[in-house]
């Protein structure tokens, strides 16, 4: 839960330990992992069909050779994805620039292993435009450096339900820690306080940010941006139900540790939209498909910097 | 259900209606000190082999045949009186019993008579005063009362830091906390560490765990029933300590000398203000503190009218600068009219307003901002009579009405200064309740305490309720239907008939054993799926979606004292069987949902155990050993494959030990230690990725299938009290004292959670992630305290 998050400096004066230990985890046959999200972004499309493995053997995922993977739409065209290495099936578009999908069509996943059939449906949703990418400046304080902040801009359409994945990427390098992940649910955090047809709240136009120790050490957080960073944003349109399960990513992923445990969930499996031909065969992973709208900026001088109105 | 109610008080009437031509002796027992009325002191009547006990406004009763008596009037560590009352019409003693001066009695752990351990009918209670609070090293030296409850046995907390605690397997949640009566939502300060009550307004403190009073319900697991001083009505009196945490000051006195006397107490702490030179964020407007003030003034009107006013505020305050941040508190009022209709029949009437909000607020300007805030409250009006037949019988009856008003938020989010209400509908709901109850002596070895509690629940209008489908349990419910409603339309209704029997049969002078049975229910439930219950939890109603928590418990107990009662020992066992307990669907979203009865699952409970008690009362000597073998258990369709599985605060052993020892009458040392075992956690299996994240997965749905290492602490201080005379060999008129505390003293870094993550480096594209488990302490290390207490 989000909010959490900002409870935890109040209990600076304590001081919590938090180390890293060595426990035995029960082993359990590996069983297959389907990661499949799809975009209309120009380009290949990926999915990997791999095999699961123990919490801490840190090597990449086996792969499950020889599936058969296809995506097909509503009106029954066919796109075939073919096995390549390391467990990634591609489609390859007819020419570079083609790409997949379209806004408004539902997708239906299917992927044949030893005679077993996984399937899953997803739609490309719409998604609206990002109006602007802009760097404002703050002051710093006691926990942060004088600071440039990224943000994007963009208006959620009228209509309960549209949900969204902001990708970030400084420098053309996705911020990908569990704690950067950005999702929306219209213009607000969760369905539960609907918050729709605005530009996206605060939080999540700044949710484009990393936040990191500064070089020297001394506890401080440095600028997310300096002059000749570049932040690109992509926004993806991604469905209900992929919302609520990188809801559930987030819970199970993102444990900022210390006295972020007093406020942490208790683990449990998330969810997953596919389905298996045999009621007895496990499966864990995702299919989405995203429409997508991208813009970027690059931080050059002061006249790149948004002056903020109090 | 009402009718079955008036034919068991009619059955108790006649019960106690007939005899011969008798009269009564009553009155007030006070402390000759300072005016404050004595709970549970007692009344002897050697004559008769019994007598009574004054109940929590200090007043007895004791109806007898004609005749000469010789009345003994005794409270721990008091002188004891003995009055001889030629009894011919009924007789009033007000009396006021002195302190013994014998400080080796100063350490009491039950304020009433000294075999009262075996010879009550009460079981499965704890009762804590303020002297013995006072003795047990704090965290940071600060005087808890929830802390040092959790050194009886069958209570616990799941950590450091989290709020509230846990009796007999039970959640925070269903712990009814009573201040003055009020309900008291949120009982701790900064989140767990210290709770809200300021030990120099406390009086007395009662825990039950079991064989629960009649005229208590509203919750399944315990009452924590909480009396503050009237204060002094003397003299005046100033109490303050200096602490590390807290600074504390406590002024009472008399408004009219025996007549009227009020206590007015506050605690602050003084962390910012502290830090304040040495940093300039607080000029910004940041802010963090907490603070309480408790007032409380009584007025006598004359020997049958006496009137209460009390109150309680409690603010903890957390804000980054002056727009954002977050606050949560407490606030409690509560009138009572003690009115004695006759010798033989007291009443009480209480009206109160209990009120728990929180606050958050973020943004720094107003285009962009949140504001939310959370609120439960209540209103209560509540009788109370207690009619004293005679020796053998003591009825207890009464009824009580509580509306609710539940606010789960209040709240609005602005961005680019376009603002949107996502407040969600009040919800409102009425609780009453009637009950009877009678504590019947029916020879010298057997006592029986019966009564049955008749509870209403109304689930009250206006606002939209909702309509869930079925669905696979576990997953989020389908709405199907809503509908709007008009404001005080009931909803929904719900009724319990709850039966308390209680017996204690005397086995010999100094031993006993005692049984008893309770049914409880409980209509508003505390919304939690944190690892520790938290300020920002929120309280919802039963409702059309959710039905009552109930809860029923059996215990069986034996009670020994040796040495002339200079050592208690007990042995309880207990089993609580509840229902409606409430769980969340994985992924649940709590907080500002207005769809939040779709995200609840329900269950079964139970809990068993044992606890053992050893207390050496009196010597130089003296303390305790507590030691619960319990369990703890949960059934919910939907999480670990419908299968039992432990609490998060299931602790198979609990051992608690606590010493103090006089050195001299200047020096004094306490100790305790505490065992627990790991509380339940749930460990991953396997992983698997999804868009470069790596995701842990539990094999079968397994919930708590495993154990984080043990907890144990030993934690010191030492006493020294400031000279009482002068080296002129004048009295001094200040007491004080200095307290020096070490907590944790062998500094072990107690697990309070273990948790699993990938590394909090950037993954790089073309490396594999990395995983790790991390435990984490919230108190790693030892805490020394120097605290300063004085009284003039």
């Amino acid at each position: 839960m989000k909010v959490f998050r900002y409870l935890i400096p109040l209990t600076i004066f304590f001081a919590a330990c938090d180390d890293q230990i060595t426990v035995e985890l029960d082993e359990i046959e590996s069983f297959v992992s389907i990661d499949a999200w799809l975009t209309n972004q120009p380009g290949r499309q990926v999915i990997r069909v791999q095999q699961t493995q123990g919490y801490f053997e840190n090597t990449f995922l086996e792969s499950v050779q020889g599936a058969q993977v296809t995506v097909t739409d509503d009106e029954g065209t066919i796109f075939e994805f073919l096995e390549n290495e390391n467990g990634e099936y591609a489609w390859i578009p007819p020419t570079p620039t083609d790409s997949f999908g379209e806004i408004g069509r539902a997708y239906f996943l299917e992927v044949i292993v030893d005679g077993v059939t996984y399937s899953a449906a997803s739609a490309m949703n719409r998604v609206p435009e990002i109006d602007s990418v802009t760097f404002r400046f703050e002051e710093g304080n006691a926990f942060l450096e004088d600071s440039y902040f990224g943000e994007f801009w963009s208006r959620d359409p009228l209509g309960v339900g549209d949900t969204y994945w902001i990708k970030a990427y400084k420098n053309g390098v996705y911020l990908n820690k569990p704690d950067e992940i950005n999702i929306a649910f219209d213009a607000g955090f969760s369905q539960g306080g609907v918050v729709d047809g605005l530009i996206f709240i605060q939080p999540i136009r700044d949710g484009v940010n990393e936040f990191e120790e500064s070089e020297e050490d001394d506890g401080m957080i440095r600028s997310p941006y300096t002059f000749g960073d570049s932040l690109s944003v992509e926004l993806h349109s991604i469905s209900n139900d992929a919302f609520f399960f990188m809801q559930q990513v987030i819970d199970e992923t993102n444990r900022p540790g210390g006295f972020g445990e007093l406020f942490a969930n208790p683990l449990s499996n998330v969810s997953t939209n596919i389905s298996v031909s045999d009621p007895d065969v496990p499966v864990v992973g995702f299919f989405n498909v995203a429409a997508v709208n991208t813009l970027g900026r690059t931080l050059v001088d002061e006249d790149d910097v948004r002056i903020v109105e109090d | 259900m009402a009718r079955s109610a008036i034919a068991l008080f009619l059955f108790f009437a006649s019960q106690v209606a007939f005899g011969q031509e008798k009269y009564t002796i009553s009155g007030y027992i006070k402390d000759a000190a300072n005016g404050e009325t004595l709970i549970g002191a007692t009344v002897y009547i050697p004559a008769i082999g019994g007598g009574g006990v004054t109940n929590v406004y200090g007043f007895y009763s004791i109806t007898l045949a004609p005749g000469t008596y010789n009345v003994q009037y005794r409270f721990i560590g008091y002188e004891s009186v003995t009055r001889t009352v030629e009894l011919t019409e009924d007789t009033r003693i007000d009396l006021e019993l002195s302190d013994a001066q014998q400080e080796l009695e100063a350490v009491v752990v039950s304020a009433r008579s000294q075999d009262a351990n075996v010879s009550e009918i009460e079981m499965s209670t704890a009762e804590l005063d303020i002297k013995t609070i006072e003795k047990i090293p704090a965290f940071l030296g600060e005087v808890d009362v929830v802390r040092s409850l959790q050194l009886i046995p069958g209570v616990s907390t799941v950590g450091e830091g989290a709020s509230g605690f846990n009796v007999r397997g039970g959640g925070v949640g269903q712990n009814l906390v009573l201040l003055d009566e009020a309900p008291v939502y949120n009982s701790s300060h900064l989140l767990g560490f210290f709770s809200v009550f300021n030990p120099d307004a406390v009086k007395d403190v009662k825990l039950y765990k079991g064989g629960i009073p009649a005229q208590y319900g509203g919750r399944i697991s315990s009452i924590l029933d909480i009396r503050m001083k009237e204060g002094n009505a003397k003299k005046f009196e100033v109490n303050g300590c200096i602490g590390s945490i807290f600074s504390r000051l406590a002024v009472e006195g008399p408004i009219v000398k025996d007549k009227a006397s009020f206590i007015v107490a506050g605690r602050r702490s003084y962390a910012d203000i502290l830090a304040r030179p040495f940093s300039d964020i607080f000029d910004d407007g940041a802010a963090l503190n907490f603070y309480d003030l408790t007032l409380k003034t009584n007025y006598n009107i004359n020997e049958k009218n006496r009137v209460y006013l009390s109150g309680y505020l409690g603010r903890d305050v957390f804000r980054f600068d002056e727009r954002q941040g977050f606050s949560w508190g407490n606030r409690t009022a509560t009138l009572r009219w003690n009115h004695l209709f006759s010798d033989k029949l007291f009443a009480n009437f209480t009206l109160f307003y209990s009120d728990y909000d929180y606050s958050l607020a973020f943004g720094e300007n107003d285009r962009d901002k949140f504001e939310w805030d959370s609120r439960i409250r209540t209103y209560n009006a509540k009788t109370e009579f207690t009619y004293f037949a005679n020796t053998q019988n003591e009825l207890t009856f009464g009824g009580e009405a509580l509306l609710y008003r539940f606010r789960p938020a209040d709240a609005v989010g602005v961005s680019d200064g376009e603002s949107t209400d996502i407040s969600l509908d009040e919800k409102k709901a009425l609780e009453t309740a009637l009950y009877v109850g009678n504590e019947q002596t029916v020879n010298d070895r057997l006592t029986l305490q019966y009564g049955l509690r008749f509870s209403n629940y109304t689930y009250l209008g206006d606002g939209t309720i909702y309509t869930f489908g079925d669905t696979i349990p576990g997953i989020r419910k389908p709405l199907i239907g809503t509908e709007e409603t008009d404001n005080f339309e009931a909803i929904e209704t719900f009724n319990n008939l709850e039966p308390r029997f209680s017996f204690k049969y005397q086995l010999s002078i100094n031993s006993s054993i005692k049984g008893s049975y309770n049914f409880m229910s409980q209509y508003i439930h505390l919304i939690s799926n944190t690892t520790a219950s938290n300020p920002l939890d929120v309280w919802t109603s039963s409702s059309n979606n959710i039905d009552p928590q109930t809860g029923q418990q059996v215990a069986l107990g034996y009670f020994r004292n040796f040495k002339e009662n200079q050592w208690e020992a007990s042995v309880e066992l207990y089993y609580r069987w509840t229902e409606n307990q409430i769980d969340y669907i994985d992924g649940a979203d709590l907080l500002i949902n207005e769809l939040i009865e779709g995200d609840l699952l329900s269950g079964d409970g139970r809990a068993y155990g044992a606890e053992f008690f050893l207390k050496k009362k009196t010597g130089r000597w003296n303390g305790w050993v507590s030691y619960t073998l319990g369990r703890t258990e949960l059934q919910v369709e939907g999480i670990n494959r419908g299968e039992w599985y432990p609490n998060r605060f299931d602790q198979l052993h609990n051992l608690k030990i606590a010493g103090f020892y006089d050195i001299n009458d200047r020096w004094s040392l306490s100790g305790n230690f505490t065992y627990l075992s790991g509380t339940p956690t749930t460990f991953p299996n396997s992983r698997f990725e999804v868009q470069g994240y790596v995701i842990p997965y539990i094999a079968n749905e397994a919930r708590n299938q495993v154990r984080i290492p043990d907890y144990h602490r030993l934690d010191f201080s030492l006493t020294r009290n400031g000279r009482k005379v002068k080296k002129n060999g004048k009295e001094r008129k200040v007491e004080d004292s200095f307290v020096f505390t070490v907590y944790n003293i062998y500094a072990r870094r107690n697990p309070f959670s273990i948790y699993f993550r990938q590394v909090d480096d950037r993954i790089m594209a073309g490396t594999p992630v990395e995983t790790q488990a991390r435990q984490v302490s919230i108190i790693g290390t030892f805490f020394p305290s120097i605290t300063y207490n004085f009284k003039f």
